[in-house]
Formats: C-alpha cells, structure tokens, sequence
C-alpha cells in the first residue's frame, strides 16, 4: 500500500495525460491486483472478488497510461485500496459456509461487510477521479522505514538476545531515524531507557523476560 | 435519590482504597504529563499503557486510564498558555487568550482559572455521570438484539458526523475496522476466518497491536517528518498564581457555561472534547460585550474551553458505562482494556460490577481534585520537561511501546503486526483518512455482528425487522437522517468551517 511514491510537484492537471506520479501509482495498482488475480484462481468460488480485482488492474493501466485523469489522488487511491482490502477479504473467506435456514454462517457477514465498503470504495475513488484534490503528499522514507526496522528488529532479537539487548538495539536504531541525533547524547540516552524498562517491567511488574542472550 | 446516595458512597468507599488512589494519582499524573507535552497524545498514551495494566486490578486499570484521560486535558492547557503550543488537541484554542495573557505577565492568573475552571466541570460530570448512569442502564435492558444492532449504527454515524474529515471515508473506515474484527475464529462455530492459515491469526488481531500501530507508532512517524518545533519556553518566572477576585468574577460564568456545553457535547459520541472546548470558546465571543478582547489576554477565552473540554471527557464516558457504546477513540481503548480484563461493556456492567461502574466515577471527582492539588504547585517542573527533546523522546516511546506490545502475550509475532498497523496508520493521514473510526468500527465489530445475527436469526431471516420494531426503527431512521444532513452542501460547507478553524 504504497503507491505514489514519487509524487508529481505539478499535481494532475486535466489535459496532462501521462506523468511520472500517474504512471508510478496506477503500474503499482496493477500489479497488485494481478497479483491477487492469480492468487483467486487457486481458490475455489472467487467469481465475484476476481471481477473486482480484474476491473482494478484495468483501471490501474488506463490510469498509468494516461487514459483516465486523477484529479484527486488521495481520494482516488485511498477508494482504491479501500475496493482492495474488501477484494481481499472475499477471496479470504470465499471457503467459509454462508447463510443456513433462518441463520447467518461464519462467512455470511464478512461477505456483507465487504460489499458495502467496496461500494464505498469505490464511491471514494470516483470522487477522486472527478473532483479535484490536493496532490498526495510526500512520502518520507528514511525516519519512518528506520522506525519500522527498529520495531520489526526488536520482533526479532527479543526471543534470541533477550531484553536489554534488544531494547537498547531498537532504541539506536529508531534514533538514527531522527535528522539531529547525536551519537553520545543517544548513547547515553539509550541506556538510560533500557534500565529504566528493565526497572520497570521486570522488577517492578514483575513480567518473565529474559534480560540477556541465552547460550546453550 | 437515596440511591444515588448509596451507590456514590459505595463508589467512594471503592474509590478511597489506598490503592485506587494510588492508581488514581498515577493516571493523573501521567495524564498531566502527556498533557504537557506536545507530540503525544492521550488515546497514543492510553494505547501505550494498555498492556501494562493487564497485571492489576480491573478497578484499578480503569481507574487509572480515565485518570491519564481527564488529566491530559489539565496539562495540555500548561503549554498552550506557556510555550503557545497545544499539548493536546482540546486546547488548541487555549493557546489564544492564555498564551496572550501569559504574555501580559499573568500566566498565573491563566493556569489557575483553568484549573479552576477544569475543577469545577470535572465536579458537575461526575455528578452527571453518576445522575444519568441509572436511568440510561434501564433504557439499555429493554433493548433486543435489533436495538441494540441499530443503537451501534447511530452510535457509529454520530461520531463519524461530528468528526472532522470527509463522512464518507470515515464510513468506509468503520467497515474496514469492522472487517478487520473479523479476522479469527467465528463466535458462533469457531470456523477459522481470513487468518490465511496464520497461527497467530487464529485468535483474531490483539486490540493493543492496533490502537499501537494507528495512533502510536503512525503519530511518532508522522511526527518525524516535520521540521523540528521551536519550543519558545516563556522565561519568566510564575509569580502570583493566585487569580484576582475580579478574575475570579469575570471567569465565573464562562466556567459554568462552557461545563453545560461540554457536558452535551461530551455525551454525543465524535469528537467530545475537542468539539466542545472550540463550541465553548465560540459561544463565549458570540456573547461576550466586547469580543474584540478575544484573541488579546481575555480571561473567559481560557476558563470557558478549558472547563467545556473537561466536562466533555468526564460525560464521554456516559454512553460507554450505560449503553456499552464508545463513543470516541478513548472510548474506545477503554472497551479495549475492560474486555482484557474481561468485563463486557454494556448495560450490565452496573448491576453486575458495581463497585467497579461507581468506584470509576468517584475516582472522577477524586482524580479532578488531585489534579487541582498537585498540578499548580508542579507547574515548574512540567516546563521542566518541556526541555526534553523530540529526538530524544520518540525513540523511548518506540521502545517502550514494544516492549509493551511483546508483554502481553509473549509474541513477537504482535509486535510485527502493529509495526505493520503503524505503517497502515501513516498511509491513512497520507490519505485524509481518520484513523479514529476504524478503531471504533473494530471494537464494536464483535458485537455488532452478534447482534446482528441474533436479531436475524429471532426473526426468522426476516431483515425489515431493523424497521418494524418501533425503536429500531427510530434508531435507525435517526441515523439515516444524520447522514443525509452531513451530506447536504450548505451543512456539509458549515461543518468543514467548523473543524477548520
């Protein structure tokens, strides 16, 4: 989920037919919703969700090529994620039994959920395709891709380095996000915080972590 | 009324347990802290504190959630009037008259009158709280499932109508919230649903990893791209804390107008306190004798938003703690944290866990009055804080977030989901998308789903009972009626200035 990476300072103009930022986020809708084209067809009963991510692809070319003008990328993107998402969640739970008698089966309000927001997905995308919007905003990549690797980092090397390891790693990592960090200040910083995570967490509330590497 | 009386006294006599006072002074003050400073707010620290309070006490927790809640609307007015930068969304609007006043030498005078002005609404809520709580529970137990099922879609519509942002997309976040609850098993058959034959799906997705990932991650990221504040910390010394009698004469209607509309606000699910403290602060001008001393150190232009935004978040809790309905994104954290310690939110909570429905309102009143204590003689030491730097705090709310998130069940698996929620979150804003109503659409998922079978299984399939069953039916057509006026042109130009401004 993202796309228009690299958006267009001009914004989208009417008569503008292809720009980088058209090109970029359509190319990205089509991939992934042939992507999930090709996963449908391994599962069984996905007639309905595999039109709607059909009609995505098809909308994502002609928006890559310039055949339909975005006016409002935020909106129109936004509504296509959110046409997405429900496509998804319909090829998710196609397996699951539906409506029995008078009953409602585990797969009958997913599948209700889900076509009312892709109605309104699809509503939300129109309304950028038509009325003009702000461009999308740019996107950042250094601060918030350090962020995710400190968190995804701290996923991985809780279970294998234990806490304190693992806390001060993450905080050195996610600080290097930051445009005016300084090393011996983080430094410090970073320790600071492990033991006062360490006071409070494991001797104050008393929860089982293993504070440092276990060798076997 | 006796009653009343009694409930009270059993709500104080659970309140005024050391502990719970503990807990209580707690909340405050961590509340107080968030308050203060700018970048963190209450629902991003109230997700942050989610999991540490799975090993207390259920009274105790919510004790000291409402406590970080109610306490982060105090703190947020120290720096508007200080430093000019709203510590909190709902005191925004403090910033003009209480910075200007704090320009003129009287930040004390300012601090007070808020703080008083916070006292007093957080006194009358309580009261109302506890006032309304009985009658509202009763209404709530004659409810039937198709109630039930169309009192969460008004409930839902009310908040998505009197947010800021388009109506539409906040629709299709509930449903996405909505869809995102049914990940996991099926509560009638135990049918696996969209888990993808992920193991760490069967249970569904953890409510802390979402609220983490959406409002605490995503804010710290979303903070990270802008250019680094200038914090212009006031440098003279508080003096005179002290309001004048005149002072204390001129805010003295303000306080009282600004809790009764607070109070209203506060009680219809959207943006409760935020609403309320701009409502109040508009409404002072509009009658005020002379409104050009607004915006110029006007000492009603402080005492009437900062009451109105504490009486909002004390009568927000009224249709959570009757109806069993959050009606905003604090809210509905507190659902989340009553359904950890696994306490159903509704109607039954009264009858069935009394000491904890009036021992959380009495902390209330106690909580308000802590604040009052301990808030104007710390004020130096809040500014204090101020000093610490961004770049220096996010990195510890990262860590402490995941640590948070890894405690609750010992998965690193939850951390990688809300590190994945987080970016979800960031390209939410990208997309003028609020990321509020999803987590309502997510914590109200399971039971409208319950209810809504249940009421279709009732009536034999039959899906006009929503509209043949009378309250239902004006439930409903409420509902309907709230959107089509959302969408008119003329309301919709007037409510895009409203949040605008």
């Amino acid at each position: 989920m993202s796309e228009g990476v690299s958006p267009s300072p001009r914004g989208t103009r009417p008569g503008f037919s292809v720009n980088t930022h058209n090109l970029i986020g359509g190319l990205i809708v089509t991939v992934l919703a042939l992507f999930m084209l090709g996963y449908a067809f391994y599962v069984p009963n996905t007639v309905i969700p595999r039109f709607m991510v059909a009609a995505l692809a098809v909308i994502g070319i002609a928006v890559a090529i310039g055949l339909l003008p975005v006016h409002g990328p935020r909106d129109f993107y936004g509504g296509i994620a959110l046409v997405l998402l429900p496509a998804v969640a319909l090829i998710a739970s196609a397996e699951l039994p539906g409506q029995r008698g008078f009953a409602f089966g585990p797969g009958t309000a997913p599948r209700l959920f889900s076509f009312v927001l892709a109605a309104l997905g699809a509503a939300v995308a129109i309304g950028g395709v038509f009325a003009e919007g702000p461009p999308i905003e740019k996107y950042k990549i250094r601060g918030p891709s350090l962020v995710i690797i400190a968190i995804l980092g701290f996923a991985a090397m809780i279970r294998p380095l234990g806490l304190v390891p693992a806390t001060f790693l993450a905080f050195m990592i996610s600080i290097l996000g930051s445009s005016e960090m300084r090393w011996i200040e983080s430094t410090i910083a970073g320790a600071l915080m492990t033991l006062f995570c360490v006071l409070l967490f494991v001797y104050l509330l008393n929860l089982p972590f293993q504070l440092w590497p276990r060798f076997y | 009324m006796s009653d009343l009386l009694a409930n009270l006294w059993l709500g104080f006599h659970v309140a005024a347990n050391p502990y719970n006072i503990l807990f209580c002074l707690l909340g405050a003050l961590v509340g107080t802290l968030v308050g203060v400073l700018p970048g963190i707010g209450s629902v991003a620290t109230i997700a942050m504190l989610l999991p540490i309070t799975f090993g207390l006490p259920p009274v105790g927790a919510l004790i000291m959630l409402a406590g970080i809640y109610y306490g982060a609307q105090y703190g947020g007015s120290t720096t508007s009037v200080l430093v000019n930068i709203p510590g909190e969304a709902t005191s925004v609007i403090t910033c003009l008259d209480g910075h200007q006043m704090a320009r003129q030498g009287r930040a004390g005078p300012a601090l007070s009158i808020a703080a008083i002005g916070s006292f007093f609404a957080g006194c009358v809520a309580t009261v109302l709280v506890a006032a309304l709580g009985q009658p509202l529970t009763s209404l709530a137990l004659l409810f039937g499932p198709a109630e039930y099922f169309s009192l969460m879609v008004l409930g839902l519509i009310f908040a998505v109508v009197l947010a800021k942002g388009s109506v539409l997309k906040a629709v299709a976040m509930v449903l996405t919230g909505l869809l995102l609850s049914m990940v996991g098993s099926d509560l009638e058959t135990g049918a696996g649903r969209m888990t993808f034959d992920i193991a760490e799906l069967a249970d569904g997705i953890g409510f802390a990893n979402i609220a983490m990932g959406v409002f605490g991650f995503a804010e710290i990221i979303r903070n990270l791209e802008l250019p680094p504040e200038s914090r212009d910390i006031l440098k003279t010394k508080i003096t005179n804390l002290m309001p004048s009698r005149q002072d204390l004469i001129d805010s003295a209607g303000a306080i009282a107008r600004g809790t009764a509309l607070g109070s209203l606000v506060g009680i219809l699910p959207g943006g409760g306190a935020v609403i309320a403290s701009f409502a109040a602060y508009t409404f002072e001008k509009k009658i005020a004798k002379d409104p050009s001393r607004f915006g110029r150190g006007a000492i009603q232009g402080v005492a009437a938003p900062e009451s109105a935004n504490n009486a909002a978040a004390q009568t927000s809790f009224i249709p959570l703690l009757t109806l069993g309905i959050p009606p905003n994104a604090v809210m509905a954290l507190m659902v989340g944290a009553m359904t950890i310690h696994g306490i159903v939110p509704g109607p039954q909570v009264m009858s069935k866990q009394p000491e904890l429905f009036w021992g959380m309102i009495a902390s209330m009143w106690i909580g308000n009055l802590m604040l009052v204590v301990i808030n104007l003689p710390l004020v130096g030491v809040w500014v204090s804080l101020l000093r610490v730097p961004y770049r220096l705090l996010y990195p510890s709310i990262i860590v402490f977030c995941c640590i948070g998130i890894y405690s609750i069940n010992n998965s690193p698996t939850d951390v990688s989901i809300a590190a994945i929620f987080g970016v979800v979150g960031y390209w939410l804003v990208k997309h003028d998308f609020e990321p509020a109503p999803l987590l309502l659409g997510f914590v109200l998922g399971p039971l409208m789903e319950e209810n809504l079978r249940r009421a279709m299984l009732i009536a034999r399939g039959d899906a006009t009972v929503f509209f043949t069953r009378p309250i239902s039916a004006v439930l409903l057509s409420t509902a309907i009626i709230l959107l089509i006026l959302a969408g008119l042109p003329k309301i919709r130009r007037r409510r895009d200035e409203v949040f605008v401004e």
